[in-house]
């Protein structure tokens, strides 16, 4: 008998189920063993129906979200939390850091680009107090982050889960699939503000450019530094940064960087602290991240920030 | 036996693991760019050089899951500030009045969590001073596993000075009395102006009995304790 699958899409971008498209001629491979029901997508399906394995993208910002969650929730065996906006908020998840009526204000009474300054009160959802990952509301069995997850962990992940074993994902981190070399150098400085190296062997921490990679989960198989580009950590912490509550991304990569090239810890935590809007932009509205003794996310990229910069 | 597995695959050969391993358990290999595992006897499972490894390439089975204390960056500010860090017979301290006011945060912490303790577990709380007494004696670097009965309280009396000043132990036919004279948790209760016997010198008191019941690889019972304000005694039924 086949398994089947019901995908449900809230407060996200739909990435999540285009790399779920994405697995091109392996979803014919997956078709024999499972069968989608439900998928915004794929399928013409407006209710629930009962399945083995429920699917869920993005994160819950709004009352719809909510619901459709509960009913997807109530209607399949297994709940996946799908992609980082459904595991730790992710870029929808910076939403955590205002209040609703802020945000409210920002867009329909101080928004330059809607001068009438009335707000939609009819004919659409409201929204929930703050942007929440879904594990909050409901119990999750299984998380698969990644923005999007890359079709090879997509793949992988349906395979183990159709065939009743243990998924086989590793905990390794976006470095483990980076082909630059991370060496010891002295006399380098940190480089702020910087995606792109000199080096395009050299790992960026080797060159006193901030790359998250260290400090990600690997999700992805490391595109972005392998073409040139800094990782910004998508996929959201390393199994290291979620399981000790004194570490976190900042004081790791410090720590790294200190011990590569002599960068002054101070120097890095102070820069991550700065801009931790873009360093902290997909897990912030997790509570592995916020909760954890040394993150003061909302002082360090909270309303009163936003406002002086 | 500690079994440390090193995916060559994940692995970026930044050397980071080789200097940070406290026990050099590993070696450099410069022509695979890998490191090599040469002397796992040696590892005691701190898990530092997981925790710097930039790829998590390193896997460790058959190790006490425990979080080790200087992973906490509190209590390592906290230690600078009372100036442990710098070795006593340099002469260097921190100054008196910073000094004072980080006895004073180290006090509140621990007594806030022994009050915390006490709420939340009850009448576990010896069990809790106990588990960590002999958790910390487990992560005890291999080289330093006593042999006879008497090394290990010596071993006990190194490792847990000036925290805790072991006076006379007297052991006789399966008794042993151990007589603490220095005691951090004494001076504490005489700043803050308690009064002995409380939740704190449970806890610590337990967790004493614990670490020294893991070096000495015995089973100890606590028959009585008398606690002053000079010295404590605890008289033990010893179990081998």
């Amino acid at each position: 008998m086949k398994a089947t699958v019901s995908t449900e899409w809230l407060s996200g971008c739909s990435g999540c189920h285009v790399a779920l498209v994405d697995l091109h001629e392996k979803l014919f491979g997956l078709l024999d063993d499972m069968e989608i029901v439900r998928s915004p997508v794929l399928v013409d399906q407006k209710t629930y129906p009962k399945a083995n394995v429920g699917i869920v993208e993005g994160a819950v910002r709004s009352e719809h979200d909510l619901e459709a969650l509960h009913k997807i929730r109530g209607s399949v065996d297994v709940l996946v939390a799908y992609g980082t906006c459904a595991v730790y908020g992710g870029p929808s998840g910076v939403g955590w850091l205002y209040r609703k009526d802020d945000v409210f204000d920002a867009v329909y009474e101080r928004g330059p680009t809607n001068a009438g300054g009335e707000r939609p009160d009819s004919g659409v959802p409201s929204l929930e107090e703050s942007v929440r990952p879904i594990d909050e509301y409901v119990p999750v069995d299984l998380y698969l982050p990644g923005c999007p997850p890359h079709p090879f962990f997509v793949a992988a992940g349906l395979h183990n889960l159709l065939d009743s074993s243990k998924p086989g994902l590793t905990h390794r981190s976006v470095c483990a699939d980076c082909n630059r070399k991370m060496q010891k150098r002295a006399g380098v400085q940190l480089v702020p503000a910087a995606v792109v190296g000199d080096d395009p062997d050299l790992c960026f921490l080797s060159q006193g450019i901030i790359c998250l990679g260290s400090v990600s989960l690997n999700r992805c198989l490391a595109p972005c530094p392998k073409i040139g580009v800094a990782c910004t950590g998508c996929a959201g912490p390393s199994l290291d940064v979620l399981t000790d509550p004194n570490r976190d991304t900042r004081t790791e990569l410090a720590e790294r960087m200190e011990k590569l090239c002599g960068i002054p810890r101070k120097d890095t935590v102070s820069y991550l602290e700065m801009n931790a809007n873009t360093f902290f932009a997909y897990a912030m509205a997790s509570p592995t991240i916020y909760k954890k003794p040394t993150v003061e996310i909302r002082e360090w990229a909270g309303p009163s920030q936003a406002a002086t910069s | 036996m500690v079994t440390i597995k090193v995916d060559d695959k994940a692995c970026v050969g930044c050397t980071l693991c080789v200097d940070e391993c406290p026990t050099d358990v590993f070696e450099f290999d410069e022509a695979k760019r890998l490191p090599v595992v040469t002397r796992p006897e040696m590892c005691f499972g701190c898990l530092s050089c997981s925790k710097i490894c930039p790829a998590d390439a390193i896997d460790h089975q058959g190790i006490l899951i425990s979080r080790n204390f200087y992973h906490d960056d509190y209590a390592v500010r906290l230690a600078s500030r009372l100036g442990l860090s710098t070795p006593p017979e340099l002469g260097v301290s921190a100054e008196a009045a910073e000094r004072e006011k980080a006895l004073e945060d180290l006090g509140i912490r621990l007594l806030s969590m022994a009050s915390v303790l006490r709420q939340t577990l009850g009448a576990a709380l010896p069990a809790v001073g106990r588990m960590a007494g002999t958790t910390l004696a487990a992560q005890l670097p291999r080289y330093q596993l006593p042999e006879t009965f008497d090394q290990a309280i010596q071993v006990v009396r190194d490792g847990l000075n000036p925290a805790w000043i072991i006076g006379d132990t007297a052991r006789q036919n399966g008794s042993l009395k151990v007589s603490v004279k220095g005691c951090f948790v004494r001076d504490l209760c005489r700043r803050e102006h308690l009064d002995l016997g409380g939740d704190l010198c449970t806890l610590f008191g337990t967790y004493l009995l614990g670490y020294l019941g893991k070096v000495t690889k015995s089973r100890l019972k606590l028959v009585h304790t008398d606690r002053t304000w000079e010295s404590c005694r605890y008289d033990l039924e010893v179990h081998t």
